[in-house]
């Protein structure tokens, strides 16, 4: 047997795998979105991109998960970076503070976020005693509690992507900027945030993605008047039945991922 | 124990030829280095002995036996690496046990006093019980020692094992080398850039440039009498000079490129040559009574020594003598040498460079 | 920390990590709560206390049911994906095969993309060949969208490994299976066991397949909790959370037992 022979059998059955049950999977239903009932058609698209009510859920879903990735990011950096410079036995804490809930099943913490922010929920209860919301104030059913509720999934995704990057920073390259006369603001701005933006690009990549793609959390959350394109991919194989035109639906938030993805890739990867 | 013979082994890793047809025979019981700067295919030579690599031509023999096909596991060999390999997930008895339960050797007795005695042999029989990862580099490097010589192997090959050890560590473990060589007689393959421990180690050093062998000898006469300008460069710190050589009357005289003269012996041949002279055989004085006259470039003291950078006929030259008396940056000093002490060497083709 | 940090730094630093966590661990905090109330009704605080609640859960045969399917396709997943996905990094990691830089891509696409595409992929293909989906299909589904995190794990260890461990027990007359057997896969073992646990973890709390995949009788865990959720949720939906939660912070006490916490993390 050669080293060649030895390797490929070790490859095979994960090789196997992937081409019959993912490669082809994803053939299927591409083919699926344009086949008529006689061959080739493209009228699934057309439906959805004439339609002004698709193209609503589907600017909203890239509006949310822009707003959802940027606050994740705003959030996950300084988070990460205390994680990365705290003692050792802090930073177990809190990375198990960040694990936790990444491990919690997601309708466990979108159950969570229900009752938080049902009409008699702890969140609208305070917001009314504060005075700052009115008798019948809800957030569920907004695109708030999309938006409230996303952020908690996704940040730990966010969080220890630029962790593994922090993390790897030499702190001495801090301590010379702040002898060379910059503030710690200053410090953070020109020499860890540079540095750990290949972190933040591939958080951002993976939470734009993740959000983007969702349904279940906003489902839940922002009940079926607020419809997400995810969410309309599931109404459409599960309610309606229309399995064509879901995956049109599905190749649509597809090439819109790629869409952002690339240029935003080829950006991290400049600044390598 | 027995004698390996390398004949004609040419390698070629795609279209790029980097052993040309080496050849090589090495006697039972010798310590034999082959010395290099990285690139020159020593490592590579080294693993087509091992059988790790396979040789694009040429044949591979062990104590007579033709072993050019045979995989490393069917070799009678043992190596040690310079990352020193230790299975990190088996203790320190059981990875000098491996090579012994890997060829069935003896019974597990038998396996088991011969562990002993390999960690005896380096002085670590109080570790057998310890993980590798408590152990330190030094001590880790004594370890892979014991894994090679435990199966008593034909041929013991050694990459590059004392590099990533620290000065006062190496020259231990080069004493250590020599005396267990002594002890077992293993013929022993040893690969480095280090001309000082392949001066010290070996009963032979093969000199590699660019996948051929530049020269080989034994020590003293590789350090003495340096074939080619690269040798000499290599093996001490040479200085080389480009000269010509001419007869004048029953005299030879070489001429510098900015027209110093130096004489020779009377029966040296005309024409291009590189005159090498060591840095240790040159002294200092004011000018006049020198052989050759320079310009002092650098003075660097040394606390028991001054090293003199000197600029002539356009090359820099070393020099290291005494610390008085002292000699200032930008003076003309005198080169004071034996004459019988230059070397004369076929000129340099190209630039050769010691880049370790 | 950095020296010279300065006293109003430290503290907003203090307050913002409180409120980060308050934030993420608010709605675990708040199925617990719910989980123990006496009332009827979902609230929280919780009104008055009992384990109510857990017994009814105990009781229930579509929880149990489901919870069952659910831990049955955990483990298969588990074993397939770590099998499947160690072997694969072994080979990737040989780097002997043609093209071993695009086996990796290969690998960890599934990583990439995201999962409704796949699953609908899944569903429509299997529905087109076989019909009605089984609990093979979820075993097969998820095993693919975990192997690349196995994968992952493994390399990551094997490439900190040192990489002449083969060719020096190659040199002590390993041959090819004991090399592989004595000297990878201990090196693989940190890595599989980390993969495991990730394969393990994803598949038990995974939605998104199992929601496509759905049918009556073939309902996961976290498909009966998110039906509950859509129609009639009452305190025994926050009972199970509460048992997949304490399920999750019994997995991380073993992870941070056998390999740490922190290292699992940075994979």
């Amino acid at each position: 047997m050669s080293d060649r022979a030895e390797n490929l059998i070790l490859a095979l059955p994960g090789l196997l795998l992937l081409a019959v049950a993912f490669f082809v999977p994803i053939a299927q239903m591409l083919l699926l979105s344009v086949q008529g009932e006689e061959g080739l058609t493209f009228a699934n698209f057309t439906r959805f991109l004439g339609d002004p009510y698709y193209l609503g859920v589907l600017w909203r879903t890239v509006r949310l998960s822009l707003l959802i990735t940027a606050i994740c990011a705003l959030i996950g950096f300084p988070l990460a970076y205390i994680m990365a410079r705290v003692g050792p036995r802090m930073r177990l804490w809190l990375i198990v503070l960040v694990i936790l809930p990444l491990m919690t099943s997601v309708v466990v913490r979108t159950f969570g976020w229900m009752v938080l922010l049902g009409r008699s929920g702890l969140v609208p209860d305070i917001l009314r005693s504060l005075g700052l919301a009115g008798r019948n104030f809800s957030i569920m059913q907004t695109e708030s509690a999309i938006v409230i509720g996303m952020v908690q999934v996704l940040l730990p995704f966010m969080t220890l992507s630029i962790l593994g990057v922090v993390s790897r920073i030499d702190t001495r390259l801090e301590e010379a900027a702040r002898t060379m006369g910059c503030g710690f603001g200053a410090t953070l701005r020109t020499v860890v945030l540079p540095l750990a933006l290949p972190g933040i690009v591939a958080g951002s990549l993976l939470c734009f993605t993740l959000s983007a793609s969702s349904f279940v959390t906003p489902n839940l959350l922002g009940g079926s008047r607020i419809q997400v394109l995810a969410a309309s991919i599931y109404r459409s194989v599960t309610q309606t039945l229309d399995w064509p035109f879901a995956a049109a639906q599905a190749v649509i938030l597809f090439v819109g991922v790629l869409l952002i993805l690339v240029p935003y890739a080829r950006l991290g990867g400049g600044t390598r | 124990m027995a004698d390996v013979r390398l004949h004609q082994i040419k390698k070629s890793f795609g279209s790029v030829e980097v052993l040309h047809g080496i050849s090589l025979d090495i006697a039972s019981g010798e310590f034999i280095s082959l010395l290099g700067a990285s690139g020159c295919g020593k490592t590579t030579l080294l693993r087509i002995v091992a059988g790790l690599e396979g040789a694009t031509e040429g044949r591979v023999e062990l104590g007579g036996q033709d072993v050019t096909g045979l995989p490393p596991e069917k070799r009678d060999i043992a190596m040690m690496f310079q990352s020193y390999a230790l299975l990190p997930h088996l203790s320190v008895a059981e990875n000098v046990r491996f090579p012994l339960r890997m060829r069935r050797i003896g019974t597990k007795a038998e396996q088991r006093e011969r562990v002993a005695d390999a960690l005896e042999t380096v002085q670590l029989g109080h570790l057998a019980e310890r993980k590798i990862s408590q152990l330190s580099g030094g001590q880790q490097q004594r370890i892979a020692l014991a894994r090679a010589i435990v199966s008593k192997p034909k041929v013991l090959l050694l990459d590059e094992p004392l590099s990533n050890l620290d000065a006062r560590l190496r020259e231990d473990m080069q004493v250590e080398l020599i005396e267990i060589h002594r002890r077992l007689g293993l013929t022993t393959i040893f690969v480095t850039h280090d001309q000082e421990e392949a001066l010290s180690l070996s009963d032979r050093i093969v000199l590699l440039n660019k996948g051929k062998v530049e020269q080989e000898g034994a020590p003293d006469e590789i350090y003495s009498s340096p074939a080619t300008p690269f040798a000499s460069s290599f093996l001490g710190a040479s200085n080389l000079l480009p000269a010509t050589v001419r007869r004048v009357g029953g005299t030879a005289i070489a001429e510098l490129e900015d027209g110093q003269t130096v004489a020779l012996p009377a029966d040296t041949a005309e024409g291009a040559c590189t005159l090498a002279l060591r840095q240790e055989d040159i002294t200092l004085s004011g000018e006049g009574d020198a052989n050759l006259t320079a310009e002092v470039a650098t003075r660097v003291y040394l606390g028991a020594r001054s090293r003199y950078i000197l600029r002539l006929a356009g090359q820099d030259l070393r020099v290291l003598t005494g610390t008085t008396p002292t000699h200032e940056v930008g003076s003309k000093v005198g080169l004071v040498f034996d004459a019988d002490r230059i070397r004369i060497l076929p000129p340099e083709t190209e630039k050769t460079s010691k880049d370790t | 920390m950095v020296g010279a940090i300065s006293r109003p730094v430290r503290i907003a630093a203090w307050i913002f990590v409180l409120a980060t966590g308050l934030f993420l661990l608010a709605p675990l905090v708040v199925v617990i709560g719910v989980s123990v109330s006496e009332s009827q009704f979902i609230s929280f605080p919780p009104d008055g206390l009992s384990l109510r609640w857990y017994k009814e859960v105990l009781s229930s045969d579509s929880y149990l049911g489901a919870a069952w399917i659910s831990f049955r396709v955990a483990l298969l997943v588990t074993l397939t994906s770590t099998l499947c996905g160690g072997a694969a990094a072994i080979a990737i990691n040989r780097r002997v095969l043609p093209g071993s830089g695009a086996l990796a891509t290969f690998f960890l696409s599934p990583l990439v993309l995201p999962t409704i595409i796949y699953a609908i992929g899944m569903l429509m293909l299997w529905s087109a060949i076989f019909g009605p989906v089984t609990i093979v299909t979820i075993w097969i589904g998820h095993t693919v969208i975990t192997i690349p995190y196995v994968v992952r794990t493994t390399l990551a260890v094997l490439s900190e490994s040192d990489p002449f461990l083969e060719e020096a027990a190659q040199t002590m007359g390993a041959g090819r299976v004991q090399r592989l057997w004595l000297v990878v896969v201990p090196q693989c073992l940190p890595g599989l066991a980390a993969g495991a646990f990730f394969a393990f973890n994803i598949s038990f709390d995974e939605a998104v397949v199992s929601l496509f995949l759905r049918k009556p009788g073939l309902t996961t865990l976290p498909v009966q909790i998110y039906g509950q959720l859509e129609f009639s949720p009452d305190p025994s939906v926050a009972a199970v959370s509460t048992i997949m939660i304490a399920l999750t912070v019994g997995l991380i006490l073993i992870i941070d037992r056998m390999l740490g916490v922190q290292r699992f993390a940075s994979s």
